[in-house]
């Protein structure tokens, strides 16, 4: 550390200075310094001066029932996103049960009409067919079946 | 003596603890679903986070609609949130960013100026109070810095008003706004040359605040 930093890089560090933004070195060349040097302790004194002046700047007044409307804005973001949830659950609650029925009356067709139930050229127990089949009326009516009960809940909802 | 008064108040680690603690304990709360916790934490933070909000975007109505969608954000992510970070950072960080996201959409720091009080100073001022000329003149430095400060770019007013007002470190000002610790410094340092310039201009001849 064998240079020795001028006045002028000195005065560039006082708004800092007064920021408490320097490190701990800095800070005492600084003040090395500024005892030598009047011009600096002045400056130093504006800038400080600047500092305590922005710590004491007036707040400004919070806006009336701003918590109140934030909470509110909250209640009723909380409530769409368990709506969200609860749709989505029972989408899937609804599609899996649906499923679930759609391969236990694909066994019992097997078994009752011994594999073989030939409609339009298309033998409607065979595997893949009745898939194809169950799958679309699965989701058709797991959708409708979500939607008509998250609309009952959310009229019950508004009903409270 | 400045420079030692300086230091002392930085090196102070007292002054929030036992706001943070609060904090922490709300923030548990909240993870485990009380539904009161979240009211009083913006209960806890809503003075200092509108402040931020306001000086940040200027407009009343803008600040106003940021702060709700902050606390949207904070229910939203609360589960996410890492408890050894420290969470007022982290909220100002949320309320940065999704101002950073609304000047996006209005393409630039162009809100009307806007005074935050339409009332006279003299009318706070109760008649015959001894102190009142020294708070009036106070008010008033007040009200030029501030008018002052409004006329800085929205990175110098968002340092000064994160150092100054939520005295903030310069590492959690850095968290806040997502940049290097040399920026912030860089922007703390032009932010108040811009400052005094603008008190110069307003008040020419004057030394001092």
């Amino acid at each position: 550390m064998s240079e020795h930093p001028s006045h002028a890089s000195f005065a560039a560090l006082l708004p800092l200075a007064a920021a408490g933004a320097l490190d701990i070195h800095q800070q005492r060349s600084l003040e090395e310094h500024a005892r030598e040097c009047e011009a600096c302790r002045r400056e130093l004194e504006i800038w400080s001066g600047y500092s305590q002046a922005l710590r004491r700047l007036p707040p400004p007044a919070i806006p009336a029932q701003l918590m109140e409307r934030t909470r509110r804005r909250l209640v009723q973001e909380h409530a769409a996103a368990a709506d969200r949830r609860w749709d989505e659950l029972m989408l899937g609650a609804l599609a899996l049960f649906a499923w679930t029925v759609g391969l236990t009356f694909w066994f019992v067709a097997r078994l009752v009409t011994g594999g073989e139930l030939v409609v339009m050229g298309a033998n409607l127990v065979r595997f893949g067919t009745w898939t194809a089949g169950s799958t679309v009326l699965v989701w058709l009516t797991a959708a409708v079946a979500a939607l008509a009960l998250g609309r009952r809940r959310r009229e019950f909802r508004r009903a409270l | 003596m400045i420079l030692a008064a300086i230091m002392n108040r930085e090196m102070n680690p007292e002054m929030n603890r036992e706001a943070l603690d609060g904090a922490q304990d709300a923030i548990v709360r909240m993870r485990r679903g009380d539904p009161d916790a979240l009211t009083a934490l913006i209960s806890r933070y809503q003075h200092r986070l509108y402040r931020y909000l306001l000086r940040l975007v200027r407009e009343p109505a803008a600040a106003d609609d940021l702060f709700q969608q902050t606390w949207l954000r904070v229910m939203e992510k609360i589960g996410r949130y890492d408890a050894s970070r420290n969470f007022e950072s982290w909220l100002f960080s949320v309320a940065h960013n999704l101002a950073v996201d609304a000047w996006r959409g209005q393409r630039g720091d162009n809100l009307a100026e806007a005074d935050e009080s339409s009332q006279p100073p003299s009318e706070r001022l109760p008649s015959g109070d001894p102190g009142a000329l020294e708070r009036l003149l106070d008010f008033e430095r007040g009200a030029a810095l501030a008018a002052c400060m409004h006329q800085l770019p929205a990175i110098h007013r968002e340092v000064l008003t994160l150092r100054f007002e939520e005295d903030m470190k310069l590492e959690e000002i850095a968290e806040v706004a997502g940049v290097p610790l040399s920026t912030v410094k860089s922007r703390l340092h032009r932010a108040l040359e811009g400052l005094r310039a603008a008190m110069d201009t307003r008040i020419p001849g004057r030394k001092g605040i």
